[in-house]
């Protein structure tokens, strides 16, 4: 790193590099360590069968798949299919309107155009919560709320509705695409249709596969729409909805802690698991995103 | 194979900048014409407007007679290069080169003869199933090509295509580009901004500069008559020597002037000047470098020698006068003995002369040629 | 001060390049405030000008126009279909039907318009029906609907005032065509330029609709409600309608004593916790997630992946399952304070969460937790953009380590992030997420309580719009108030930093 003047310090440069190297070593281990022990503790916890409630250690005394077993007689394979409903539609619907966004705002030069994107950023200064209030209660009107049974289309409805202002970073990507293969492409004879499906959609696998997985993964954390929409009716709620209802009271959580637990690594396990096989993606979206803007 | 006619074609982008002034031209059928200038004269933003890539704001473009202002770029029947190629990374060069044809919906078979004919011609056969990714420049300025042969176009637009490659390769590509156009023998639309490229392909030259047309004609035309000083400058490498100096008529004879050393304006150039009326008054003389010749010590211009570049065929030498004005002068190193050469030295003097009947004169005020 | 020349700004010692820098942007401000006035200004008057000019064309069009141009003012699409553009011609034609269908219906749109103004005359409250001598339901307004079909109806006349635009327009532009002997676009045409040369506005047409419904129709509603007195009891179609009551909601949020709560104070408070939470929040993961990144990319560490795998899994696993079950961690009877309690390190438990200030210290370490693997990741991805060339030639000039970090990375990140600094600055003063899933916006703070929805020492304006809007007395009115407060300390702050920094401005920039 550092200019040598002579041998004898550059030896020492060495040393010092390696000591600094094992001090950088051990504290990625306690980084990792820290990072690592809340989804320790909950697996261990979702196994413990002999107590209920918050406990002080974390190997369970006893172990077994008790929780498990129970949370098929809650409502959480309700809640569990309604996110999943709710994640698998709005990850393809919504894809197809970022796209449609995004590919328009960075390829078309049309009047509108800037003031359509100034006006959209102005848009996202609202809290996004102040609009949720009044959807809710048009859903409601619409019978689309959870009083009327399910919630998920209204939910599904509402996610979709508004993705198109989450075009940044997809917009990003395809700046980076030349536009002169668009040209070539409309000279070769092809639409404009044709350029995003012939062209420009086979070189943003990257990008679509992005956008797929931060759709998908939208629902599982949805914590404030869903509890509006779901009106707190059992059966109309997402797990987050769900699962937090049940560590709201002390009470409750003395009696339910370890089955939110279980019902944690449900939820998870599958989505990590979709996240790490596609983490290359994810990496490239976020990291391209940021330095877009 | 066809006409492409530009009337009063004008771009203004949307803030208003104004790329191109009222362009004019006529390209006749077969014709390989130049659009030449520096950066940013709009030479690109015409080519575009013809290609139907640019929105025209004003005038007409026709192609074959039709006016195509609102056609869409596919629809004008146009092959386009692009400076950086524009290959489609996903596809290999055979998809590359048969993409338009398969939007043409064309038979597999007829695509397939097609593409490997052009393959063959272009020399890119055995990359046929390569990824743009694993070719080297001039492997896919070839595909490049390729692709806009196969499509059997009206017009051949062509952009910068070889300011990407490397001086040797774009010799030898140049050299090909003529070959393609025999063989093609269809209208040539080509813009650049080195004018050895305009010079040495085109039938005829466009050159541009702050979007309008400073001159076209024919390479010799050009070079042997430019119509102003901005041309003069841009045509012939290294660049012509402007001197400002005084024209003046003694006895129906003129005559020039410059660092003292009188020089008679005699022959065609001089039957010229007489036939234009010219009128005494400051000029701005114009000499090419190699109508520069070095004379015996004491006779002509006396200059000092600055830098002398080695060329191999020919020196460059940069002096300066007693005034210190700054001059270009070529010199052949065939005629030069090794004594000679020795003796052109940093801060050597040297002494030269110009021939008279390569002179050009022009209005010091207006640019313009006094031959115009 | 003197404004110097560049000459002269290089020749100032460093500390006094930053004074003057400091100095010159307060210097500048009444000069940028002006421009922006001026900007805005002209804005207007362009506008204005450019909707006479609306006026004069129409006005042409109508007097040079034809008997089918003519016709057209009046009935859509006349024009096109007489000139052979049926489908055009035709859709013209129905929307026009369909509006004026629309507004003449009985409880349609001419209803909703004309109700706009007083929100509902007939509230649900039960009439005495003589006949049968008893108080029964009778027809009734609806506040709520008037509210949004209001707004739903003006957008739709708007849309069919710009229609009607275009119609006339179209009309001209058909003749001036037709007279230069040309050729109209047929149907065909029209369809087929849709995945053309206008593929933009069908690529459009789906998400900008959901986004005018679903958000800019909502925001202008809420917008709205800020100037009414919409709450639980006044919920406009079961209990009582609800009405304007002008800028009566801004003074109570900006008064000292309302019924014996202080609103002002409370907003004061929550604003400055807003913005405390969201500097730390921004800042402390952003440069903590630089270090980490730092760690992990410098040469000779091993297993580079798995660092960044077991980051990353933070991201990996839904966020309000972390962050519910961390927060039970650190309850009174938690694994931490449990584990504590074995160790015996600790006598007594820690009340984590009931403490304000270890509450707020709390919630940033945990969402440091949850933040530096973003951070990790996009400081790996930018750290390796950097150019190589720009560490030689550092190098070359005699930089230290430390000096090429805080010379050349950090400015470079700092110049790149520069967007996602902002982004992340403003989303953090939103991150409802966080605050409420740890700690619910508690500790109650006594001297707010009295305020609608119970404000704690970690609620943020978000979280306390949350409370106001589910709480006991839910006060919509109230709620708006703060949705817009919070728009406008966002947007204040986008502006100013917008333009202070150099990468945001030119998005072509990046092409």
């Amino acid at each position: 790193m550092n200019e040598n003047k002579t041998p004898k310090r550059h030896l020492g440069l060495k040393a010092s590099s390696a000591i600094s190297n094992t001090v950088i070593h051990v504290l990625l281990v306690i980084i990792s360590i820290i990072w690592l022990i809340p989804f320790v503790c909950i697996v261990l916890q979702s196994f413990r069968v002999e107590s209920t409630y918050q406990v002080g250690y974390v190997i369970p005394k006893q172990w077994g798949l008790d929780n498990y077993i129970k949370l098929l007689d809650t409502n959480f394979p309700q809640w569990y299919f309604n996110t999943f409903i709710c994640a698998v539609v709005v990850s393809v619907t919504q894809t197809i309107i970022v796209l449609c966004m995004s590919y328009t705002l960075s390829r078309f030069r049309f009047k509108l155009r800037k003031a359509l994107m100034q006006f959209m950023l102005i848009l996202g200064m609202f809290p996004g919560m102040l609009a949720m209030i009044i959807l809710y209660r048009v859903l409601d009107d619409l019978h689309l709320t959870g009083q009327y049974g399910s919630s998920v289309p209204g939910l599904i409805l509402v996610y979709v509705a508004s993705s198109g202002m989450g075009y940044y970073v997809s917009k990003g990507f395809f700046d980076t695409i030349p536009k002169s293969l668009d040209e070539a492409a409309r000279v070769d004879g092809a639409t404009r249709a044709q350029v995003l499906t012939k062209i420009i959609l086979p070189l943003s696998k990257p990008i679509v596969i992005y956008t797929i997985l931060t759709a998908f993964m939208g629902p599982w954390g949805d914590f404030v729409f869903a509890r509006y929409v779901s009106q707190m009716f059992p059966g109309a709620m997402n797990v987050a909805v769900g699962l937090q209802s049940w560590l709201a009271t002390d009470t409750m959580t003395f009696n339910n802690y370890t089955l939110f637990c279980a019902g944690g690594v449900v939820v998870a396990l599958p989505v990590a698991i979709l996240f790490m096989c596609l983490q290359k993606y994810y990496v490239e979206g976020v990291t391209g995103g940021a330095v877009k803007g | 194979m066809a006409t492409v006619k530009l009337t009063n074609v004008k771009k203004v982008y949307d803030n208003n900048v104004v790329a191109v002034h009222d362009f004019n031209l006529d390209i006749k059928d077969k014709e390989f014409v130049v659009f030449v200038g520096p950066s940013g004269c709009g030479k690109s933003t015409t080519l575009r407007m013809i290609a139907g890539l640019e929105e025209i704001s004003g005038g007409t473009v026709e192609i074959d007679g039709e006016v195509v202002n609102d056609l869409q770029p596919k629809d004008r029947n146009i092959a386009m290069v692009f400076q950086n190629y524009a290959l489609y990374p996903h596809m290999t060069v055979y998809d590359n080169i048969a993409f338009s044809l398969r939007l043409q919906k064309m038979p597999e078979d007829v695509i397939y003869e097609k593409v490997t004919n052009a393959a063959e011609i272009l020399g890119i056969t055995e990359y046929l199933l390569r990824k743009p990714r694993a070719l080297s420049g001039g492997q896919r300025q070839r595909v490049a090509i390729g692709r806009a042969m196969v499509r059997d176009s009206k017009v051949f637009l062509m952009d910068e295509p070889l300011s990407n490659l490397d001086a040797k390769l774009r010799n030898q590509m140049r050299a090909e580009i003529i070959l393609l156009r025999q063989k093609l023998n269809t209208t040539f639309v080509y813009v650049t901004h080195d004018q050895t490229e305009a010079m040495t392909l085109g039938d005829r030259i466009v050159i541009m500069k702050d979007g309008f047309i400073q001159q076209v004609g024919t390479p010799p035309e050009v070079f042997e008559m430019p119509k102003n000083l901005f041309v003069a400058g841009f045509i012939g490498a290294p660049q012509m020597n402007i001197i400002k100096t005084e024209l003046k008529k003694q006895g129906g004879e003129y005559s020039v002037s410059p660092f003292g050393v009188k020089f008679a304006v005699d022959g065609e150039k001089g039957a010229a000047l007489k036939a234009k009326g010219a009128k005494e008054g400051e000029i701005c003389l114009g000499v090419r470098p190699e109508h520069i010749v070095l004379a015996k010590a004491g006779q002509g211009i006396p200059c000092t020698l600055e830098v002398n570049e080695m060329m191999g065929s020919e020196l460059h030498l940069h002096v300066y006068t007693e005034d210190g004005t700054r001059l270009i002068v070529r010199v052949p190193t065939v005629g030069l003995d090794a004594k000679e050469r020795e003796g052109l030295k940093q801060g050597a003097k040297v002494w030269i002369t110009f021939e008279s009947k390569v002179m050009h004169f022009f209005d010091p005020e207006t640019t313009e040629n006094l031959l115009n | 001060m003197k404004r110097l020349t560049d000459l002269e700004y290089l020749m100032l010692p460093k500390w006094n390049k930053f004074w003057y820098k400091f100095i010159m942007f307060f210097v500048d401000i009444p000069a940028n405030l002006w421009n922006g006035i001026k900007g805005i200004g002209g804005s207007i008057a362009s506008f204005f000008k450019a909707i006479g000019r609306e006026f004069a064309d129409i006005g042409k069009t109508f007097a040079e126009g034809d008997w089918k141009t003519k016709t057209s003012f009046l009935v859509m699409g006349f024009g096109n279909i007489a000139r052979g553009q049926i489908l055009r011609g035709v859709l013209f034609l129905i929307f026009e039907v369909v509006f004026i269908w629309y507004m003449i219906t009985p409880f349609g749109g001419a209803y909703w318009v004309q109700m706009l103004g007083s929100l509902g005359l007939q509230g649900p409250e039960k009439g005495y029906d003589e006949i049968l001598d008893q108080y029964i339901s009778i027809p009734h307004d609806n506040s709520f609907r008037i509210l949004l079909y209001g707004v739903l109806t003006i957008f739709f006349i708007v849309a069919f005032i710009y229609t009607w635009r275009v119609n006339v327009k179209q009309n001209k532009i058909a003749e001036e065509i037709l007279k230069s002997g040309k050729k109209l676009r047929s149907g065909k045409d029209d369809l087929r330029s849709l995945v053309d040369d206008q593929f933009h506005k069908t690529l459009l047409a789906l998400p900008l609709t959901g986004i005018l419904v679903f958000t800019v129709m909502p925001i202008l509603f809420m917008i709205l409600v800020a100037f009414t007195n919409y709450d639980g009891a006044h919920n406009g179609y079961t209990n009582a309608l609800f009405t304007w009551v002008g800028l009566d909601n801004f003074k109570t949020m900006f008064s000292w004593d309302v019924g014996g709560v202080n609103y002002a104070a409370t907003f004061g408070e929550v604003l400055t916790w807003t913005l405390i939470w969201a500097f730390f929040a921004t800042f402390s993961n952003y440069f903590l997630g630089i270090f980490v990144a730092m760690m992990i990319n410098k040469k000779g560490i091993r297993v580079k992946k798995l660092w960044r795998t077991i980051l990353v899994l933070t991201i990996a696993i839904p966020q309000f399952i972390s962050l519910l079950y961390v927060s039970k961690m650190f309850t009174l009877n938690g694994l931490i304070n449990g584990a504590l309690l074995n160790f015996g390190l600790i006598d007594k438990a820690i009340d984590f969460w009931g403490d304000p200030m270890l509450a707020r210290i709390m919630v940033i370490v945990i969402n440091i937790w949850i933040g530096i693997p973003y951070l990790m990741l996009i400081a790996t991805g930018i750290l390796m953009n950097i150019p190589a060339d720009l560490y030689e030639s550092a190098k070359i000039d005699g930089a230290s380590g430390w000096k090429q970090f805080s010379k050349i990375t950090l400015p470079y990140m700092l110049f790149i992030t520069g967007p996602y600094l902002l982004t992340s600055f403003t989303s953090n003063m939103n991150n409802f997420n966080v605050i409420y899933l740890l700690t619910g916006g508690g500790p109650t703070n006594p001297a707010a309580s009295g305020a609608s929805g119970s404000v704690g020492f970690t609620d943020l304006l978000i979280t306390w719009l949350f409370k106001i809007t589910t709480g006991s007395d839910t006060k919509y009115y109230l709620a708006s108030v703060v949705g817009i407060l919070v728009f406008i300390v966002v947007a204040f702050i986008s502006l100013v930093v917008y333009n202070l920094l150099p990468s945001v401005k030119n998005e072509e920039d990046f092409q």
